[in-house]
């Protein structure tokens, strides 16, 4: 068994093959908590622990995926330049509003990991957890954090920011929907984003403006994480 | 030959942003020097939209994808979230909470400012 599957040729299949099926899932279910990468990693999970398959030898596959992380984070470089003109329209709200957004969930974040008493590598993990991935695993990376823990608390926070999203709109009294948008990007990234575009066409091109301009944010404040820790 | 092209731009970036990391003086994520960089070279039309789109789309559009393989490594970390699943879930929750009003009432304060100062133009 284990001479079959430590060809990395098994984890590249397993990982499309998981991926489809997550993307399958949550476009039947129509579930925000059926998220495509929730279900990938938990189907892949279930694969390994059954069938008693070490996660090294998946790995050896899952490393050549791996490889294209980075490029992949270059890409968003052209999401976020294809927003340039409403950037350019809006820039004050926008930067006021996420490097308001990028400090209050770094700040948050650490008091509360100060009062739950947890560690450093731990607390490094969760200190970008509002952002996008790529951003968010990039500085836990950088500052010797965890990082599937650091996964798991963004797609945990987007889940939440999504089907928080339109109470919290009404509990802190938000007409403005530029402010909601921009809200909703910056405490949820992506998966917000999902629920802004539903609420209007505003908030979604808010949102996702949002993603960008925090992560980049939040990779800059993370150089003074040393200073805070 | 034309994605191949842009797949060769974008790892080379990439790895020029490497070789950026390792001389920078404090520690930055090459993955976040190369969006910066691309971003640049956008901006200044020295790299045209066309010339990358089709690769970005299929890494965007599937962005999710690469994340995977690093994150099933979540099975070795069991204990660690077992141990502070309460921790976890309330920091992500109350944080999630705090940032979007934060975040919203910042954006509002500034939009009446700005209104308020065209009007008294």
């Amino acid at each position: 068994m284990s001479a079959l599957v430590s060809t990395p040729y098994f984890g590249i299949f397993l990982t499309v093959f998981a991926y489809w099926a997550g993307v399958k899932v949550q476009k039947r279910t129509g579930l925000v908590v059926c998220n495509n990468m929730l279900v990938s990693i938990c189907l892949i999970i279930v694969v390994l622990t059954v069938f008693h398959i070490p996660y090294e030898s998946y790995y050896a596959g899952g490393s050549v995926i791996n490889m294209f992380l980075g490029p992949a984070t270059t890409c968003m470089a052209v999401s976020i330049y294809s927003k340039l003109e409403q950037l350019k329209k809006n820039w004050l709200p926008v930067l006021v509003g996420c490097l308001t957004g990028a400090v209050t969930s770094i700040g948050s974040i650490l008091i509360m990991c100060r009062l739950f008493g947890l560690d450093k590598a731990t607390t490094v993990s969760l200190l970008p957890k509002s952002v996008t991935t790529p951003i968010a695993t990039a500085v836990c990376e950088g500052q010797g954090g965890i990082v599937p823990i650091t996964v798991a608390a963004v797609i945990v926070t987007g889940i939440g920011g999504n089907l928080l999203g339109p109470y919290l709109i009404k509990l802190f009294r938000i007409k403005d929907p530029v402010a909601a948008g921009l809200g909703l990007g910056s405490a949820s990234h992506a998966i917000g984003t999902a629920k802004a575009l539903e609420i209007g066409e505003t908030e979604g091109a808010m949102s996702s403006l949002a993603i960008g301009v925090c992560g980049i944010i939040t990779a800059l404040l993370a150089l003074f994480f040393d200073v805070l820790l | 030959m034309k994605i191949l092209v842009q797949i060769g731009m974008v790892f080379g970036l990439y790895w020029l942003s490497q070789c950026i990391e390792q001389i920078l003086p404090f520690p930055f994520p090459a993955s976040v020097i190369s969006l910066l960089l691309l971003l640049v070279l956008l901006v200044l039309r020295v790299i045209k939209l066309e010339q990358v789109r089709e690769k970005a789309d299929f890494m965007l559009g599937n962005l999710a994808f690469f994340f995977i393989p690093v994150s099933v490594s979540i099975m070795n970390y069991i204990d660690v979230i077992r141990e502070n699943a309460v921790a976890f879930l309330v920091i992500c929750v109350v944080s999630t909470v705090l940032t979007f009003g934060a975040t919203a009432w910042a954006v509002q304060l500034t939009c009446r400012f700005l209104n308020k100062r065209k009007e008294g133009k």
